[in-house]
């Protein structure tokens, strides 16, 4: 399955229930209280579940996936469809 | 089992052992004894003829386990406080305490401004004493044997969730605590020296679990920390040095997420053979994959609440469990004590029938700190072989099969969220404390039967409400200065007005529905 731009922002709106994540794809997950420990796992979860990314609970990292749009810069440089 | 000295013998054999493991810091049974030694004299001479609770604040530092030996030792119970508690919470816990010693191997927070009469031990050199200069000032005093607490009195205060928004202290005696250990040394056939994972806070009982049961048998700790769980990096890094590790506690949200990675399996852990949880739902799926996983490891779920010391119920699940039952029973009670399901009256329900689960024997807690009201509510005093017992009503709903105990969730506003346990009232309460809120409403949010996250309803004193998100971001950073972050809600949603029942009530039914 692609990897999408749009099906990303989907799964992270769904997770962190917030219209914010479409409207404003730099806000600060993590220190705006969006995402948590839990949150990220279940979203590591969808992306395999949905996208088919194998993304390792180890490179997480909260710098790195600070942003949804950081989060998709990531994905798309290590798991290039 | 005398606890103390069962451990002092070990001191005695395996000095140089380490007794706890936290990144590069560590502590040697014969540190631990001797500097809480020093801490127990200290204590006796600073507030003497006493025997107050006292506040232990930090983490995962070894020392913290110094501090709870020094304060039993000196006939003082302690009360474990998280650095990851809101300092209102502190504040409240210390009020609520009227605790007269708060000692600390770290700082308290700068913030935390309380009765300057309470004497502090900790690292800031703004107070009286350092845990260091103690431990050189009375290197070599040995406290009185006679002043350790003796089996009827207070070994530790843990504050939990309380519904009216003040969190409550369950009181565990000495005799809690042994007839706790006792128990789980012969359940979990636990053999001497083994290296024992410990992921849950030292604030939470879960995480006696591993400490007691590791320093009875002369094992050793190694923690893990809130900075490694929000890591994951980090923390698989830990997980090859902990490649050493041979029983394994935890709650199981914290095994499920470990699960997520690949790698995590019994290579990673070549000398895993035990498997402790408690806190939560254990689900199928994690067991099977656990199973599938560790093919050298058993597995254990355990059920208790803090009420009643750590786990009262022990279930070994192996696959015919996985296959026999879903969702899983949460085992056999201990043997000292009995499991009665009862009605509404109290009275006993035969067999098979769904009741509320109520605990009686000796792991019962004598009752609620100070709050004597609180306790008259679930602790009553019952009979088990011709003997009385403390009593407790867990308000968990429950039958048994077979001595088999098998939880159905909750009778009341509790929720058990990764292991948290979290009385919905108190968040409530908190959000109505917040100035723009008028009422609020918290419901779990269930998948497989375990809660996933909270979702608050929440109707604002003005209606007025220009951007949504910084509404919500301001809210939940709000709460989270009086509530520890678990407790905050991942979900905030507005509604113009409640819907109400009949009776005047907020129809909770109503908004559970459209959550799902």
């Amino acid at each position: 399955m692609m990897m999408s731009r749009e099906k990303v922002l989907n799964i992270l709106t769904r997770i962190c229930d917030s219209k914010e994540i479409m409207s404003n794809p730099d806000v600060e997950l993590y220190t705006k209280g969006l995402l948590d420990s839990f949150g990220t796992v279940q979203f590591i979860v969808a992306l395999e579940e949905e996208l088919n990314i194998s993304v390792s609970i180890t490179e997480i990292d909260r710098e790195l996936w600070a942003t949804p749009n950081k989060i998709i810069d990531y994905l798309e440089a290590n798991y290039p469809q | 089992m005398d606890l103390l000295t069962t451990i002092a013998n070990w001191v005695d054999k395996i000095p140089e052992q380490k007794a706890c493991i936290h990144r590069e810091d560590f502590l040697t049974y014969r540190q631990l004894w001797d500097r809480s030694d020093a801490l127990a004299v200290w204590i006796s001479t600073i507030i003497p003829n006493d025997n107050s609770p006292v506040i232990v604040y930090g983490h995962k530092q070894p020392n913290m386990l110094t501090a709870f030996f020094g304060c039993v030792k000196s006939g003082h119970a302690y009360i474990p406080i998280d650095e990851a508690l809101p300092i209102d919470r502190i504040l409240r816990i210390i009020g609520n305490s009227k605790c007269k010693l708060i000692i600390s191997p770290t700082c308290l927070p700068d913030e935390l401004v309380f009765d300057k009469s309470i004497i502090v031990c900790d690292e800031s050199k703004k107070f009286d004493l350092s845990l260091s200069a103690i431990f050189n000032e009375f290197s070599g005093k040995r406290p009185s044997i006679e002043r350790r607490v003796t089996l009827d009195d207070n070994y530790y205060i843990m504050y939990t969730s309380g519904s009216t928004g003040e969190p409550k202290g369950v009181q565990l005696t000495l005799g809690c605590l042994t007839s706790f250990v006792e128990w789980g040394l012969a359940e979990f056939r636990i053999q001497a020296n083994q290296m024992f994972l410990n992921q849950v806070p030292f604030s939470f009982d879960v995480s006696f679990m591993d400490s007691y049961l590791a320093l009875v048998s002369g094992g050793t700790v190694r923690c893990i920390d809130k900075e490694m769980i929000a890591n994951p990096r980090e923390l698989f890094k830990e997980f090859q040095v902990a490649d050493d590790t041979n029983i394994w506690v935890s709650t199981p949200s914290f095994a499920e997420m470990c699960l997520i990675e690949k790698t995590f399996t019994q290579s990673m852990f070549p000398k895993l053979h035990t498997f402790l949880f408690c806190g939560e739902i254990f689900t199928n799926k994690c067991a099977q994959k656990l199973t599938d996983r560790f093919p050298q490891a058993t597995l254990y779920n355990t059920y208790g609440p803090t009420e009643a010391t750590v786990a009262v119920t022990s279930l070994q699940v192996n696959q015919k469990m996985i296959d026999d039952y879903s969702p899983l029973p949460v085992g056999y009670c201990k043997p000292d004590c009995v499991i009665r399901i009862i009605d509404e009256q109290g009275r006993a329900l035969p067999d098979g029938e769904k009741g509320e689960l109520a605990i009686v024997g000796p792991s019962v807690s004598p009752g609620y700190f100070q709050n004597p009201e609180l306790s008259k509510k679930v602790f009553y005093v019952d009979q088990y072989q011709d003997k009385s017992f403390r009593a407790y009503k867990t308000g968990d709903a429950a039958y048994i099969q077979n001595g088999l105990v098998f939880y159905c969730g909750r009778l009341d506003f509790q929720v058990k969220l990764h292991g948290y346990r979290i009385e919905l009232g108190d968040i409530e309460e908190n959000l109505r404390l917040i100035a723009i809120v008028k009422n609020a409403v918290v419901l779990p949010v269930t998948k497989d039967g375990k809660c996933e996250y909270l979702t608050a309803f929440i109707t604002l004193a003005d209606q007025e409400r220009a951007n949504e998100f910084e509404l919500i971001s301001s809210i939940k950073k709000q709460l989270a200065d009086r509530l520890p972050d678990y407790m905050v809600p991942r979900r905030i949603i507005f509604k113009d007005a409640m819907p109400m029942n009949p009776n005047g009530k907020v129809n909770r039914k109503k908004l559970q529905e459209e959550l799902q």
